[in-house]
């Protein structure tokens, strides 16, 4: 009976062959990282493309170094006067409007997921609306949030608000309809108060498929938010984006998408360890 | 057996379903009352309520009739004094062995301290030493059922209700269990009220065995179990225990083959229809 007490729950990888096929697989990934890097370089190089739409990777980097690390801009925060690159006021305008409709979005489709997961007759009535809204692209109500809340930030947390509502609030009603019914059956029958059988069962049953949610919430606000952010607009990433685009400073475009992505790679694995902390 | 010395007494409970064919009597006038320190078992075949009867005295389920009383004290809703243990998995899978069983007195409120050093008293006496900081998903089936034991025991019931709580675990698991049972019965003279439908488990564990019929669930006959105490599984092999067996097996046949041919029934209706 003892012996089937032993598993891990992180699975650990066997030991032989385990460190052989590890290194295989990072040799594989290196090599296919430096073919295709390869392949661009003599793209540009080529130059049978119409010139600056492959720029040589050479000229990315200065490009990257000017957007991250050449101060051009004066930003003023709080008393003190500070001499960053621009880059950084536009990239903390951003966060902070992804944050803004994280926060709304979040709460409520949380408050909304549990309400239809404890109200059957709630879900029936409701329920089917937002499966069809969930996956049609909330862009199309762009232009409505624009006359609702402005052209300034207030549309683009909008924007990241009905984004990250939906994974949410679906997620949130699906995973208290999975919790098992006995150990709400055990709560009961240690006499708990609501409270307490919010906080001490309800919730923690739901860790992970809300994690889940939040993680999926994230990647649309983000992609709701900077969407907004190109049009309409002289602040954030998603306008500088659509700025180099628009003076053909394909470099320095190329260089806000690395960084958007090493962003979101740090973004996705620190909502990944919450799950697991 | 005086219903003044008794602990539990349940009287005339009657309980009722609407269903889509009709009103169906779950429970039918069933009357017992448990001394305090008595194991008794109330064992029926599948369909006679015994779920209902369980859910009844621990206050999970009301619109019945009748009345459980508990030291003289009507219950209305789930009782401090009753301790329910689950058929079905019903340990904490985000919480170790240890904060499991911690889980009743960390809701009465119980300091850190404390509470710990009386949770592992009784993540002891269920044998789980060792284990404290395991996940359950890191257990057995049966270590998980005694981490659940363990759990409502540290809420020091007056009376233990167990419905059918080694149901999903193999008969050798299951009668090493019973000794567990047993043992912790005779240490804290726990009074135990194990609804069941386990012939062997019944007759091992008890002192007395109600016999429920089949649909609608009445009580058919009370069965006392004079083997000698303490037991261990052993006693499973005597001849006192085979007689037992057979005897209650006897009554329990007939209610079983009522349900078995209720069930042929409504299988062949439902086909009838479909076609």
């Amino acid at each position: 009976m003892a012996a089937a007490g032993h598993m891990t729950a992180s699975g650990a990888p066997a030991r032989t062959g385990g460190m052989t096929l590890r290194r295989q697989v990072l040799l594989l990934r290196i090599a296919l990282l430096a073919g295709l890097l390869g392949i661009w370089e003599a793209a540009a190089a080529s130059g049978l493309l119409f010139r600056d739409v492959v720029p040589s990777l050479l000229t990315i980097g200065r490009s990257l170094f000017e957007l991250l690390a050449v101060p051009d801009f004066q930003w003023e925060v709080g008393i003190t006067t500070l001499w960053v690159p621009d880059f950084y006021r536009h990239l903390w305008i951003t966060m902070a409007e992804v944050g803004a409709g994280m926060t709304i979005g979040g709460f409520s489709g949380l408050a909304v997921g549990l309400a239809l997961g404890a109200n059957p007759f709630l879900s029936k009535a409701f329920e089917r609306f937002l499966y069809y809204l969930g996956p049609t692209p909330k862009i199309i109500f762009f232009p409505l949030m624009i006359m609702w809340f402005g052209v300034g930030p207030g549309s683009k947390v909008a924007m990241g608000t009905i984004s990250c509502f939906f994974p949410i609030v679906l997620s949130a009603a699906a995973g208290m309809r999975q919790i098992e019914s006995v150990l709400i059956r055990v709560g009961r029958s240690f006499r708990l108060n609501t409270w307490q059988m919010v906080t001490k069962i309800y919730l923690p049953a739901m860790r992970q498929p809300i994690v889940n949610g939040v993680r999926l919430g994230l990647g649309v606000a983000v992609i709701g938010t900077l969407l907004a952010e190109t049009k309409l607009s002289n602040r954030g990433v998603g306008f500088l984006i659509i700025d180099a685009y628009n003076t053909f400073d394909m470099p320095r475009m190329y260089s806000l998408l690395i960084v958007l992505f090493v962003v979101a790679i740090g973004a996705n694995a620190l909502v990944g360890r919450a799950s697991r902390g | 057996m005086a219903s003044a010395d008794s602990i539990l007494v349940v009287e005339d409970i009657v309980k009722r379903f609407e269903t889509p064919d009709g009103v169906l009597t779950a429970v039918d006038h069933v009357s017992f009352d448990v001394a305090p320190g008595e194991f008794l078992a109330v064992i029926g075949p599948s369909g006679c309520g015994k779920s209902t009867l369980f859910n009844v005295i621990g206050g999970l389920l009301d619109g019945y009739d009748g009345r459980v009383s508990v030291a003289g004290e009507t219950v209305s809703g789930p009782h401090p004094s009753i301790g329910m243990i689950f058929q079905e998995e019903s340990t904490f899978p985000w919480r170790t062995v240890i904060d499991n069983v911690a889980f009743p007195l960390e809701i009465a409120g119980m300091g850190k301290s404390e509470r710990y050093d009386k949770a592992r008293h009784f993540v002891g006496l269920v044998g789980l030493d060792g284990f404290e900081r395991r996940y359950p998903s890191e257990l057995s089936g049966g270590m998980r059922q005694r981490v659940s034991m363990a759990r409502t025991l540290a809420s020091e019931p007056k009376i233990l209700l167990m419905d059918e709580p080694f149901a999903a675990l193999d008969e050798q698991t299951r009668l090493l269990l019973g000794d567990k049972v047993l043992q912790i019965q005779q240490d804290l003279k726990q009074t135990t009220l194990l609804i069941t439908h386990n012939l062997t488990e019944a007759v091992q564990l008890s002192d007395r065995i109600l016999v429920m019929t089949y649909r609608p669930g009445k009580t058919k006959r009370i069965v006392d179990i004079k083997l000698p105490r303490p037991r261990t599984s052993e006693i499973v092999g005597s001849d006192a225990f085979g007689h037992y067996v057979a005897q209650i097996w006897n009554d329990l046949r007939e209610e079983a083959s009522k349900g078995l041919k209720d069930d042929e029934q409504r299988v062949a209706r439902a086909g009838a229809v479909r076609k």
